[in-house]
């Protein structure tokens, strides 16, 4: 098949690396630059190979030269959205030749070619011409198909535009893609050896709690590595599209945590939270005497309205615990449109630090911009009521149709506001999102969210 | 083939590195440096500035997801691939990657289960890497030198050097890591006190491979910044690393 091809062509030279004390040139990379591009495309000249610009052979030893590679498919079957899947190939495809490097994707190509390998023979053309043999071999929905090379630096940078416009509207679809446009999520289980029940389930619409990985990533691991700590798992029945509870998560969750969490909402601080793990970006906590929920994040140093830091809460409620009120979050979701959209999305977020606010301008509605209060402009629970009554929060409206259903919550709210008993001055002394305490009559009494106040603490030494 | 080597800090390890790959360059071989002490100064050893560490490009990475800064579909293994390939510091006769700095707050599991699969591949691109490890134990616990071939553990003549160099050895049976070959080597001996420093470094149970005399070019060099590497061919030091290569078969 590779028989013109003047060098071995195989899997087995996945993860070459050249030297630059081996290499004959570069081409792209962090001194030069460089893309490349599939598109699919009509009246494709099957088996077109062009090289614009110099050949290896007209190349000087040690240069650096701009690389561009242009590969144009045509189908039946081949449809636009499968254009960055198949292109993600190249990478990989172009490392089967023995001799050629090739680092990472997109505009940020970088390719080597070794000095061995020009010896025997090798020229770009001959890469062309294994990407098309490959490429069809691995997709055979590809019927026609042609390559470009470019080394021409005008060509180069011409077709630099031409693919980075490509790459915008292809992200665009991606930013775009939800929950419901996907069979499959996937699981993570990296976090286990410190949050033994922890599983993150990472969906088009939810990032990793850490942030570091979204669903694009999950399902490039889980196909490089279909053993390791992240794998696919199927939706299965739609429980509660609005919460996010699915059939197969909940399954999968059981499994992984040991049984020890069966329930999953996606998108809810409420019954059934996702789990968190301890190195979360932030902490998403419902605030009771407000019914709104707080966003806190590992960045920031001072106090919560909880009256406790991050730290203290990421402690609690952390280690793969769920903890109705708490979820571990991602900055990412906190820019997905699903975001606590159960909950009420940013409608129900009643305080954040001015630092996260500021970098989600373009994600929380423009009508609740103002409305909602930083460290700046609140820090009690007091503060923050009388914030978002000024500012006419829409959450005031939950609260306010409450305080109608419950007549005697205007003393109730005395009490959690300032944190005393009328007449004695008290103050908040602890506080846990979950508090167990042992009850004679094997009962167990189990406390969420409780405070404690004292009107006295007394440190005796025993 | 893995060479590391490590001991307590100030005993001797960027030296020893930095002498290996001075007698192991010029054989034709494809040789990496690692420097993995984030304390450490095998870079200016070997004479070679560095821009970016790895530490560096993981916390740029970081930072990235965190504001959005990368294309979703943009695939992030390939990204931290080519900054950690960006990092290498190439040379005519080896190149170096530098780890630098710890890892600073938040979760690092993702993107360090990726550099682990991702330096891996590097590595095995060479023929010869030579691992300064990060002073202390922690190198084992951590298990970043459990596929190392051959340790060196380096102490100089003080109890504490000792001890740690015998903590290794027994660290590393404790957690069954198993290399292939492990050795000591004693570094700043004074002329003549060769026999009763032997005799204490037994007890680390470890079989001595080379003894490196205190040597004034060396304290020189330290003293005025100069890369050991450029230590000259005949100076003490330099003979008993060559030794020692020729007595492991490396040359």
């Amino acid at each position: 098949m590779f028989k013109d091809i003047p060098v071995d062509v195989s899997p087995m030279y996945e993860g070459e690396r050249i030297r630059s004390a081996n290499m004959f040139i570069e081409l792209g990379g962090p001194k030069s630059s460089g893309a490349e591009l599939i598109q699919v495309a009509e009246d494709v000249e099957d088996g077109s190979l062009e090289v614009v610009g110099p050949e290896l052979s007209e190349m000087s030893e040690g240069e650096i030269y701009p690389f561009g590679i242009f590969i144009q498919i045509q189908g039946e079957k081949l449809e636009k959205e499968l254009e960055g899947v198949i292109e993600r190939r190249v990478h990989e495809l172009c490392n089967h030749v023995k001799g050629f490097m090739h680092l990472n994707q997109r505009d940020q190509i970088w390719c080597r070619v070794s000095k061995e390998a020009v010896e025997a023979g090798f020229k770009l053309e001959h890469l062309g011409k294994a990407l098309s043999i490959l490429l069809k071999e691995e997709f055979p929905i590809i019927e026609k198909i042609a390559v470009s090379l470019f080394t021409e630096k005008s060509e180069v940078e011409a077709f630099i535009e031409t693919a980075r416009a490509a790459y915008d509207v292809r992200d665009t679809r991606a930013m775009e893609l939800s929950d419901e446009d996907v069979d499959v999520f996937y699981g993570c289980v990296m976090c286990q050896s410190f949050a033994p029940s922890h599983v993150c389930v990472v969906t088009p619409d939810r990032t990793a709690l850490c942030g570091a990985i979204n669903w694009f990533d999950c399902r490039a691991a889980a196909k490089m590595d279909p053993e390791g700590p992240i794998f696919e798992v199927t939706k299965g029945k739609v429980l509660d599209a609005e919460k996010g509870e699915y059939s197969d998560v909940n399954a999968m969750v059981s499994d992984r945590s040991q049984g020890m969490v069966d329930r999953v909402y996606l998108h809810s601080v409420f019954e059934h939270p996702h789990t968190s793990c301890g190195c979360f970006e932030a902490v998403a906590f419902y605030v009771p005497e407000l019914d709104g929920i707080g966003i806190v994040d590992r960045d920031f140093r001072g106090e919560t309205p909880l009256g406790i830091p991050f730290s203290a809460m990421a402690g609690q409620c952390s280690g793969g615990k769920q903890i109705e009120g708490f979820t571990g979050l991602s900055m990412g979701y906190m820019r997905s449109p699903k975001f606590l959209r159960a909950d009420g999305n940013y409608k129900r977020v009643i305080w954040m630090p001015k630092e996260i606010k500021n970098s989600l301008t373009d994600f929380i509605p423009n009508d609740l911009i103002e409305k909602i209060p930083t460290e700046e402009d609140a820090g009690s629970i007091k503060e923050i009521r009388k914030f978002l009554k000024e500012h006419e929060h829409p959450v005031i409206e939950r609260f306010q149709q409450a305080k109608e259903e419950v007549e005697e919550l205007e003393t109730v709210e005395e009490v959690s506001d300032e944190g005393r008993v009328v007449g004695a001055p008290a103050a908040q002394v602890a506080y846990a999102p979950e508090l167990s305490m042992a009850a004679g009559g094997g009962v167990k009494i189990i406390l969420k969210n409780a405070k404690i106040y004292a009107e006295k603490v007394i440190i005796k030494k025993k | 083939m893995i060479i590391a080597v490590s001991g307590k800090g100030g005993t001797g390890k960027t030296l020893i590195s930095s002498l290996l790959i001075k007698s192991l360059k010029g054989s034709g071989r494809d040789i990496l440096a690692i420097d993995a002490d984030p304390d450490s100064n095998l870079p200016e050893a070997l004479g070679i500035e560095v821009k970016r560490t790895v530490g560096d490009v993981r916390e740029e990475l970081k930072k990235d997801a965190a504001a959005g800064n990368i294309p979703q579909e943009a695939n992030k293994w390939d990204i931290l691939d080519y900054k950690i390939m960006e990092s290498v510091i190439e040379t005519p006769e080896f190149d170096l990657l530098v780890m630098g700095r710890p890892e600073g707050s938040g979760c690092y599991c993702a993107l360090n289960n990726m550099l682990r699969k991702i330096i891996g591949t590097l590595s095995s691109n060479y023929d010869i890497i030579v691992i300064d490890t990060e002073a202390g134990l922690e190198h084992l616990s951590r298990r970043t030198t459990q596929n190392v071939d051959i340790m060196l553990v380096v102490t100089d003549t003080s109890k504490r050097g000792i001890l740690t160099a015998q903590r290794i050895g027994e660290l590393s049976k404790e957690l069954d890591i198993s290399f292939d070959e492990s050795y000591l080597i004693v570094n700043r001996v004074k002329q003549g006190k060769e026999d009763e420093i032997l005799k204490k470094v037994s007890e680390t149970g470890l079989n001595v491979i080379g003894t490196i005399y205190e040597d004034e070019i060396v304290s020189k060099y330290d003293l005025e910044g100069k890369p050991l590497i450029n230590l000259p061919d005949d100076s003490c030091a330099n003979t008993a690393i060559s030794k020692i290569i020729k007595d492991l078969n490396l040359k």
